[in-house]
């Protein structure tokens, strides 16, 4: 931040004010727009929901003071229980999954290879997550679907009997945690493929000499310098997780058998803009500020204590 | 930064490439690689494949990879369930008002936190920077009540002007411009240069790579946006695509080629897009992740 100190403008002064005075005011007419938005539809906003998480409000009859009773109403739900265990488990295997599965594909992709099979890898691999979410998530319904699905046939021609995905219980969060995957590794991969082109190919080299297994180079050398791009990674899959919507509401539009697909989010929307109950749903959305407020921090602290930084 | 772009595809130099003969292992990883893009396109394959096979034989088992016989009547069959072309417009008006307007924005508060000296500027940009950390699904219920007031439900507007604000894209920017030297904006001040000029004929055009990368992921963010239009929009003829393609499925007497048909008339253009720009639009996901 102090790198950023400007210098005061040398110029010959043809206005009479004094230039500092004069570039405050410029100051404040380039942070205009971008200020009166922020404080439109995000500050404001943000206030506003936590004022309205201690009402009760159907956006129709007078909105009610109503304490805390939200908040001790959430402690009994069972149903956002459920909805944040969804979350969470989406959560914790998407990170997971994809800091996993792209650091593998982007060290596979990363060697010497041939260029045409790089080329295909690379374009096939972030091809999905181009697409919108909702064709995305059509597609799969019909890829997955027990009757005409690819998924299903195939798996048959190999011998095995797929689940009715979407409609089994337990079946139906794995299946989406899949779809997620197809979609967003694309992401992951390219960020851990950027990140690995930091690694010095020197010290590769030198580990090799040294003696060093490919598998004591992966966990002594590029971990350890790859740690800044894996962390990075993992927050911002992690918080785009914790807020996973789309798919779950296109492909199990109630939440999925049993509600097992019911994320935080959803169950929000659901209370906020199906049953009307804004106060409840802005204490829910609170409540998820929290906790990627919370997972956040726990990051940055871990961070700490692994994180390799020259 | 900007130096990695060109390495993300770079060829390796031949010395090393040569110095290792093809081992067993290699060519498996290989193997692996090549099955697992297949597996990754084939979707996608089978997506095209259908939208243009005839209804009696689509969607047939063992599944077909070729369209017959071959059709493009489904795709004539999407205008008679959805305003299609409509809704293609509406996307297009909100995500070129939105990003075009966003850039701006951003650009010009950019600077003022890179460049010029006013009292509170670091609180205001650590406060905008929190910002980060609120998830949209908190501030969208007030944001409705709002667009209510204002008479904005159902309009496209509901849906660009709270995009226009992108404090991402102020925080990237503002940390491009602190890498580009401060002489150069002192030497033009001294031949009497202004801020505006400064701004737009000395960082911006030395900022392309930047704010190329924020263009593509803010454009990408409304095209894609599906949550917002499900919250603010109504009527089938303010919709945008991503809830037009889900209404379709949700049954009004169209059969599955035509719903085919529909994710592919979105969906293609996109890939080609995407194969058209792959460089920029790859490197400004990397640029973010980096200097994110």
């Amino acid at each position: 931040m102090t790198a950023a100190l400007s210098r005061r403008t040398a110029a010959a002064g043809s206005s009479r004010r004094s230039p500092a005075t004069r570039q405050r005011w410029v100051a404040y007419a380039f942070l205009s727009p971008a200020a009166l938005l922020f404080l439109v539809f995000i500050a404001g906003p943000f206030i506003a929901a936590i004022v309205l998480s201690f009402y009760s409000w159907d956006m129709l009859t007078p909105a009610r003071f109503n304490g805390v009773s939200n908040f001790t109403e959430m402690f009994s739900d069972s149903l956002l229980y459920k909805a944040l265990g969804n979350t969470f488990i989406f959560a914790f295997a998407s990170v997971i999954t994809h800091i996993g599965g792209g650091l593998l594909l982007a060290l596979g992709v990363n060697r010497v290879m041939n260029r045409a099979l790089s080329y295909f890898v690379r374009t096939t691999l972030f091809f999905p997550f181009v697409i919108s979410w909702a064709a995305v998530a059509l597609l799969w319904k019909y890829v997955l679907d027990p009757t005409f699905g690819i998924v299903t046939y195939y798996l048959g021609e190999v011998g095995i009997t797929a689940p009715d995905w979407f409609t089994d219980p337990t079946w139906a969060l794995p299946s989406i945690i899949a779809i997620d995957f197809w979609h967003t590794i694309g992401f992951t991969f390219v960020i851990m493929l950027a990140g690995l082109q930091t690694v010095p190919k020197d010290l590769v080299e030198a580990a090799r000499i040294d003696g060093a297994g490919p598998w004591q180079i992966f966990w002594n050398v590029t971990v350890p310098l790859m740690s800044p791009t894996i962390f990075f990674a993992g927050v911002v899959t992690f918080i785009g997780a914790f807020q996973i919507f789309d798919p779950v509401q296109i492909i199990t539009p109630n939440g999925g058998p049993d509600n097992s697909t019911i994320t935080i989010v959803m169950y929000l929307w659901q209370k906020g803009f199906q049953a009307f109950q804004v106060g409840y749903a802005s204490a829910v959305a609170l409540l998820v500020f929290a906790v990627m407020m919370v997972a956040t921090l726990f990051q940055l602290w871990l961070s700490r204590k692994w994180v390799h930084t020259q | 930064m900007s130096d990695l772009i060109p390495k993300i595809d770079a060829p390796k130099p031949a010395a090393v490439r040569r110095r290792r003969r093809p081992t067993a292992g290699s060519l498996l990883i290989d193997l692996v690689l090549l099955v697992i893009g297949v597996v990754m396109v084939a979707p996608l394959v089978w997506l095209v494949v259908q939208s243009f096979t005839q209804e009696r034989s689509a969607f047939s088992i063992p599944p077909g990879w070729v369209p017959k016989p071959f059709t493009t009547d489904n795709f004539e069959g999407i205008s008679g369930l959805i305003p299609f072309g409509r809704m293609a417009l509406n996307s297009l008006q909100v995500a070129v008002i939105s990003t075009a307007g966003s850039m701006i924005v951003s650009i010009l508060a950019a600077y003022a936190f890179s460049r010029l000296q006013f009292r509170g500027r670091d609180s205001i940009f650590v406060v905008m920077l929190a910002a980060l950390m609120v998830p949209v699904q908190m501030t969208v219920i007030p944001v409705f009540i709002l667009m209510r007031h204002l008479g904005l439900i159902d309009h496209l507007a509901s849906l660009w002007l709270p995009a226009l604000i992108n404090v991402f894209a102020i925080f990237f920017f503002r940390q491009y411009f602190n890498t580009i030297p401060r002489d150069l904006d002192e030497a033009a001040t001294i031949d009497g240069a202004g801020h505006l000029w400064i701004l737009f004929r000395l960082l911006v055009p030395l900022s392309g790579p930047a704010i190329a990368a924020m263009t593509i992921l803010a454009f990408e963010a409304s095209w894609n946006n599906y949550f917002g239009p499900l919250i603010f929009l109504s009527s089938p003829e303010n919709m945008t695509l991503p809830i037009g393609l889900v209404t379709l499925q949700n049954g009004q007497g169209g059969s599955s080629v035509i719903v085919f048909a529909a994710i592919t008339a979105v969906v293609v253009p996109v890939l080609l897009l995407f194969l058209l720009f792959q460089r920029a639009f790859v490197a400004s996901i990397a640029t973010a992740g980096i200097r994110g």
